[in-house]
């Protein structure tokens, strides 16, 4: 139990509450829709490499989606 | 785009299943399902890059409700590096070829079951965020990380 006792506790809380849910209220409590600007403005993308993909994020997302690399 | 549900998570199960697809969920709602407590958006598909599943995905996507062009479903059997859907019932990221993971094949077999949903193993999901490099992952990854090491501890209890 050494390594559980170095995860926070207010984490460990929530993890082990996690765990006693069922996995339809885990989706419940999980999944949220918000619109996001830009890239929720097209019905498909698809792009050849992930390198493309990434830059397409820098190149177009507003920066406080979070999809720029750092 | 009402916010994805359990409901819709089985019948992607359930018609990939029947397609054959080789796949697995990845990316955070891969770490939902394996009992991370977060919050997420959409789906995300790991998927095996192969002629034939590439169509059997296809396939299963239409059957789903995905409405695809021709040239849409040319590049999904195709299997480029990542494709965003936002053409069905739900949204859904199909990744080929994610940060991270050399080969379909070793996260396949390091592989988790969810009451039936294949599912990426966590060090996949970190290693993927990991490799990404992205701010919002960079934010995500400590209790992502905690969250590892508690589902192996939990793991070995059982």
């Amino acid at each position: 139990m050494e390594m559980i006792e170095e995860i926070p506790r207010d984490w460990l809380e929530e993890f082990e509450a996690a765990a006693k849910r069922p996995l339809e209220l885990r989706f419940r409590y999980a999944f949220i829709k918000t619109y996001k600007p830009i890239m929720d403005d097209a019905p498909f993308r698809s792009f050849d490499t992930m390198a493309d993909y990434r830059r397409w994020c820098e190149e177009n997302l507003p920066r406080w989606l979070g999809y720029a690399r750092v | 785009m009402p916010a994805f549900e359990y409901r819709q998570a089985e019948e992607i199960r359930e018609a990939l299943s029947r397609f054959g697809v080789r796949y697995l969920f990845i990316g955070k709602s891969a770490a939902i399902l394996l009992g991370f407590p977060d919050t997420t958006q959409d789906a995300d598909l790991f998927v095996d890059r192969n002629p034939m599943n590439g169509r059997a995905l296809a396939l299963a996507l239409r059957e789903l409700g995905f409405a695809l062009t021709d040239e849409q479903e040319a590049e999904i059997e195709r299997g480029k590096d990542f494709v965003q859907l936002k053409n069905g019932p739900f949204d859904l990221d199909l990744v080929f070829a994610p940060d991270g993971i050399e080969r379909f094949e070793d996260a396949w077999n390091r592989r988790v079951e969810v009451e039936g949903f294949p599912v990426c193993h966590p060090d996949d999901i970190i290693a993927s965020k990991e490799a990404a490099h992205r701010e919002k992952d960079r934010e995500s990854l400590p209790r992502l990380r905690a969250f590892r090491e508690y589902w192996q501890q939990r793991r070995g209890r059982k």
